[in-house]
């Protein structure tokens, strides 16, 4: 299997009336990693996808799955896709469409007899969904008929857009359980989603679009550890709270418990000494981390200077 | 075509019949296509057209009578014509939506994504729309002949043929259709053109006698043109009564011209098809 999943280079898309709406976009999602695609809206993230799917021709750049020039559709093959805002044909059950779309992808009858209930079951969906027409599924079965679809043919890189939009918290649970499942197994997820917290858990790497551009790419552990440290003490005397306040960046009182933040190692290591001098018991020490959201605001806000433009 | 190849092709055509199926566009065709055979087969049984029939049968004569072949044809004639005209602006209504349904933004993503060329998936859909309207020709037409044959022992050729002049025309037409939708994602624009070039073929046939009324050679050639090129279903509705009445065709150019229409109407689809974004 080649090293990259996916791999752009430069990839652009410039529509009619001269709107860039991806810019130079360069990126490598390694084979068997799970990648998160984050942006604001418009910001270009569907677009991209689109051109790496050949929906959209790109008006210059290049994009290859496993190794392959995206445009061909034999590279295709080992693609699952989920759109953003699917309109699956309401006048087919689910069986219908999961034995239609298995055919597209190069399914004999047989196989996709034997994968359907299969597929169906790692979704959720019960019996009963199987010969209901897709016109009276839930936003939410929807969605999961929509990702058994995409996994029909055991895929080895799984585009998904929005997968979790209009389930339910457990069916959430279930879906993220389901792409652990198959991250195990050596599947490729490239995650397109606005819900930050689960990119933060599911994604080992992510990359973040702003207006067309790629504004930040890199490992989400890395990305999200802080460079300022935690202490957390029981009972202080106020003296010396008093002295160490003046050290710390920030103070928060907890039940019994009083938090110190500092923004240097020596400031944390300088406190942490005066503490245990003055008698007090040290309950943790560690390094605070960032949200993904955290970083996400932190790159697309616009800098005072850009807002003051 | 490899196996793969043929799964989707089989799949895609399978679709436009289950989406012809749940538009009604299906039963609606074959609904009307019995109806006209039920009322051919018991016309047949009324006592004066058996009567009729047993007359011009009689003195152990094996073929049927001259007059009996003569009203049997002019009868095929009519219901080729109905169906040619009536039926044919009924399958251009119902195909239209079945084409631009396929370009729906959410639904024409998934199909691109899978590992199929976008030639294939029109083609595919191209095949299977012409295929819902041909099996009603055929089925309308077929049973029709054998409800003649049985009667009357007339078992011309000639409308069976007709049926294949029929399909070949609404397959120009569908070419349209599928230009249209590609280009306009709009099954109203779709019709509209389709119908404007249906009721344009009449007024064109008539080349010679407006070529005579103009004046300027300019105008006179642009009307050549058109006549040449359109498609000219007026004129291969004259084809079909030939050839269902056993006369001889006076010209096959018509067929050819129109075809070669569609051939460059269908590839101008492909080509756009191939270069659109969605």
């Amino acid at each position: 299997m080649a090293e990259f999943a996916i791999e752009t280079d430069g990839l652009t898309k410039v529509f009619p009336g001269g709107l860039r709406a991806v810019d130079e976009v360069s990126i490598r999602v390694q084979s068997g990693s799970t990648f998160g695609l984050l942006g604001a809206n418009g910001a270009g993230k569907t677009t991209f996808v689109k051109m790496l799917l050949s929906c959209c021709e790109p008006t210059s750049g290049d994009a290859k799955i496993f190794g392959n020039n995206a445009r061909r559709p034999e590279s295709r093959r080992s693609v699952g896709y989920l759109p953003e805002n699917h309109r699956f044909p309401t006048y087919m059950t689910g069986w219908d469409m999961l034995d239609f779309y298995g055919a597209l992808s190069g399914m004999d009858g047989s196989a996709r007899k034997r994968r359907i209930p299969e597929v169906l079951e790692l979704v959720g969906l019960d019996e009963r969904a199987h010969h209901l027409r897709l016109g009276k599924y839930s936003k939410g079965m929807l969605q999961r008929v929509g990702l058994a679809q995409a996994l029909m043919h055991s895929p080895s890189l799984l585009v998904l857009d929005e997968p979790s939009d209009g389930v339910d918290p457990v069916g959430r649970k279930q879906i993220r359980d389901v792409l652990q499942e198959l991250e195990r197994k050596g599947v490729t997820v490239f995650l397109n989603s606005h819900l930050l917290a689960e990119v933060e858990v599911f994604c080992r790497d992510v990359a973040i679009i702003q207006k067309g551009k790629l504004a930040l790419t890199g490992n989400v552990q890395d990305l999200t550890r802080g460079s300022g440290y935690r202490v957390e003490v029981s009972e202080v005397p106020e003296a010396l709270r008093t002295e160490v306040r003046g050290l710390a960046s920030g103070e928060t009182e907890g039940t019994g418990t009083i938090q110190w933040m500092f923004g240097s190692r020596e400031a944390a290591n300088g406190a942490v000494d005066r503490l245990r001098a003055g008698g007090c018991e040290i309950e943790s020490l560690s390094r605070t981390r960032s949200t993904l959201e955290e970083v996400f605001i932190r790159t697309v806000q616009p800098t005072k200077s850009e807002a003051g433009q | 075509m490899n196996a793969t190849a043929w799964t989707a092709t089989v799949a895609l055509i399978r679709d436009t019949f289950r989406e012809a199926f749940a538009r009604r566009v299906f039963w609606g065709f074959f609904g009307a296509a019995t109806v006209i055979l039920l009322f051919l087969w018991f016309i047949s049984r009324i006592d004066v057209v058996q009567g009729a029939n047993a007359s011009a049968l009689l003195m152990g004569r094996n073929q049927p009578s001259p007059d009996v072949e003569l009203m049997v044809r002019q009868t095929q004639s009519f219901i080729a014509m109905i169906l040619y005209y009536a039926g044919m602006g009924l399958a251009v209504f119902a195909s239209a939506g079945l084409v631009s349904a396929m370009f729906e933004p959410g639904r024409i993503e998934l199909l691109l994504s899978k590992p199929v060329s976008r030639t294939h998936l029109l083609l595919g859909r191209y095949a299977g729309n012409l295929l819902v309207v041909a099996t009603n020709i055929i089925y309308l037409v077929g049973g029709s002949w054998i409800i003649f044959g049985l009667k009357t022992g007339v078992w011309g050729a000639g409308f069976l043929l007709s049926s294949l002049c029929t399909i070949f025309v609404f397959s120009v037409l569908l070419s349209v259709i599928v230009l249209v939708g590609v280009v306009w994602d709009s099954a109203a624009i779709a019709i509209m053109v389709t119908f404007a070039l249906m009721i344009a073929a009449p007024i064109l046939a008539q080349e010679q006698t407006i070529v005579r009324l103009l004046s300027s050679e300019f105008s006179r050639d642009v009307v050549r043109v058109l006549h040449f090129c359109l498609p000219r279903t007026s004129e291969i509705s004259d084809i079909v009564k030939q050839l269902i009445m056993g006369q001889p065709v006076r010209s096959w150019e018509p067929m050819w011209t129109t075809g070669a229409f569609g051939a460059a109407v269908l590839w101008l689809g492909i080509r756009e098809f191939r270069r659109r974004s969605y």
